[in-house]
């Protein structure tokens, strides 16, 4: 990979043992745009917040929830280009391992692998690391899943996480409001609740996005796009016929309006 | 308090600075601007048109070769603004691309999809330092068969956005402004009101007015989805229509 000239590690120890370049992702993860997940007894909601550079951007254009499977979608903080990349790879293990066990992946071993990606990125010669911190939201049959994974490559489960800009507020405010037992609903209604708090400007359909997964363990984004069946196949590359399309059923602002409006 | 930022590299490849930022990709958004050219792009109904400004530096040169308006494929246009050598060899690798993934695919590339590609490229050169990013922001335009006339904008971080309307280049924040009280109530321009807003965008942010030589558009329209670069004639017939309307 890249030029012989370059096959050292960009990422050194400092004096002090620090790795300087991962902490210098993690501060751009920490200036990027407030995104969420939270983890319910019977599902996980991730959202986000999608404020773009000038109302001259169709947004519909703009999707920043993923699903890598029709059971795991994905948010981030941080670098667009470098979620992208790590999206793309993502699916690309999950079809592989389908591929191998003719099952879909669990989540933990999708999260593992994405980690190791990111890892390698740390360590491997003329590359820097990713500047993106995600967070995996999936159903399987371990139940509802929330990872966190940082560019270092190190991931946790959490019951509830935020990441970016706000993320102090975001995180103070789930520790208060989370409950062991909370239903999906709720938990929808919290993560609008939290990004409402340090929401510069009106809220509305357009300018958040949200994912849910239940226990139909079908990833849907709850926002203003819409992706035909075409383009979906276009986004996953034209994987092989035994994965089945994600379950984008994308519908209009009004159904975050709807919720907003219960929230209100 | 982590020490020094890499030993001053972060200013010469793409790692990270102390506050992560990438500087080499700032810098190459500079480039960009110091290349002196302004462009615009504005999508309208059933039509999408760019304009840039022609600048021909010596009387010596042959005026046809100087360009940054080019076809990738027959639907489909890219406007280059920046450095015109990494401009054409970022034409050169999408048309390619456009040309094996009508092949492989047995349909034409769709707009977002090419930007989506050149986009992803982008990112590589920000991510490995054997490469620098290249120093040009690229309008895509063409007609989708679903979703009607598409303006994408992809940019040396490896961004990409579909567009109502948009601007690259020295004077992009301005014509930005203008576009987006042009556009704040999105209206549906007709062919010739998309052509005359890209144009007066262009004059007005400029504050000169054109000969139809100091300036190249590009246009597709719906009823006929081929990417076309306007003859100096028909761009002396808007220019016209403009200064009537005013």
């Amino acid at each position: 990979m890249g030029d012989s000239q370059y096959s050292f590690s960009l990422t050194t120890f400092s004096p002090s043992g620090k790795l300087v370049q991962i902490e210098h992702a993690l501060t751009a993860v920490g200036s990027g745009q407030t995104s969420l997940g939270i983890k319910a007894a019977n599902g996980v909601v991730i959202a986000t917040e999608k404020k773009l550079p000038s109302i001259l951007v169709d947004e519909a254009s703009v999707q920043k929830i993923q699903c890598l499977t029709p059971n795991i979608g994905v948010v981030y903080s941080g670098m667009g280009p470098d979620f992208r990349v790590l999206v793309r790879k993502s699916r690309k293990q999950a079809e592989q391992y389908h591929r191998l066990y003719k099952e879909p992946i669990p989540v933990t071993q999708l999260v593992r692998e994405t980690a190791a990606v990111m890892q390698e990125f740390t360590q491997s010669g003329g590359v820097r690391p990713f500047g993106v911190s995600l967070l995996v939201a999936g159903y399987d049959d371990n139940g509802p899943q929330l990872y966190q994974v940082d560019p270092s490559g190190s991931y946790f489960s959490w019951k509830a996480s935020a990441m970016g800009k706000n993320v102090s507020n975001a995180k103070t405010f789930l520790e208060k409001r989370y409950t062991d037992d909370m239903e999906l609903d709720d938990a929808v209604h919290t993560a609008i609740l939290t990004l409402k708090e340090g929401f510069e400007g009106q809220i509305s359909g357009k300018n958040i996005e949200i994912g849910i997964i239940g226990t139909d363990r079908k990833f849907r984004q709850v926002s203003a796009l819409t992706l035909s069946p075409f383009l979906n196949i276009l986004l996953m590359e034209k994987w092989p016929f035994g994965f089945k399309k994600c379950q984008s059923l994308v519908l209009t602002p009004a159904e975050i309006d709807d919720y907003l409006a219960e929230v209100e | 308090m982590s020490r020094g930022s890499g030993g001053g590299y972060d200013r010469h490849i793409t790692i990270f600075s102390p506050e992560g930022r990438l500087f080499q990709v700032e810098y190459a958004f500079k480039a960009v601007k110091a290349a002196g050219i302004t462009s615009i792009g504005v999508r309208g109904k059933d039509s999408v048109c760019v304009v840039t400004q022609k600048k021909v530096p010596d009387k010596l040169l042959d005026q046809t070769s100087v360009t940054h308006l080019f076809p990738i494929t027959k639907f489909l246009g890219l406007l280059a603004t920046g450095m015109t050598a990494d401009a054409r060899t970022l034409v050169q690798q999408a048309r390619n691309e456009a040309a094996e993934f009508r092949f492989r695919y047995g349909y034409e590339m769709p707009v977002d999809v090419l930007s989506k590609w050149i986009a992803d490229k982008s990112q590589v050169y920000t991510q490995h330092a054997y490469m620098r990013p290249l120093g040009v922001v690229a309008m895509v335009l063409g007609i989708d068969e679903e979703k009607g006339p598409q303006l994408y904008k992809c940019d040396p971080a490896g961004h990409f956005y579909g567009h109502k309307a948009t601007s690259a280049g020295s004077k992009e924040q301005e014509a930005i402004n203008f576009l987006e009280k042009k556009m704040k109530n999105d209206p549906a321009f007709t062919y010739e009101e998309t052509v005359q807003t890209a144009i007066s965008a262009l004059q007005s942010v400029l504050q000169e007015d054109f000969k139809a030589t100091e300036i190249e558009v590009g246009v597709v329209k719906a009823d006929n989805p081929v990417f076309r670069v306007l003859t100096t004639e028909e761009i002396d017939e808007h220019l016209t229509a403009i200064s009537e309307r005013d």
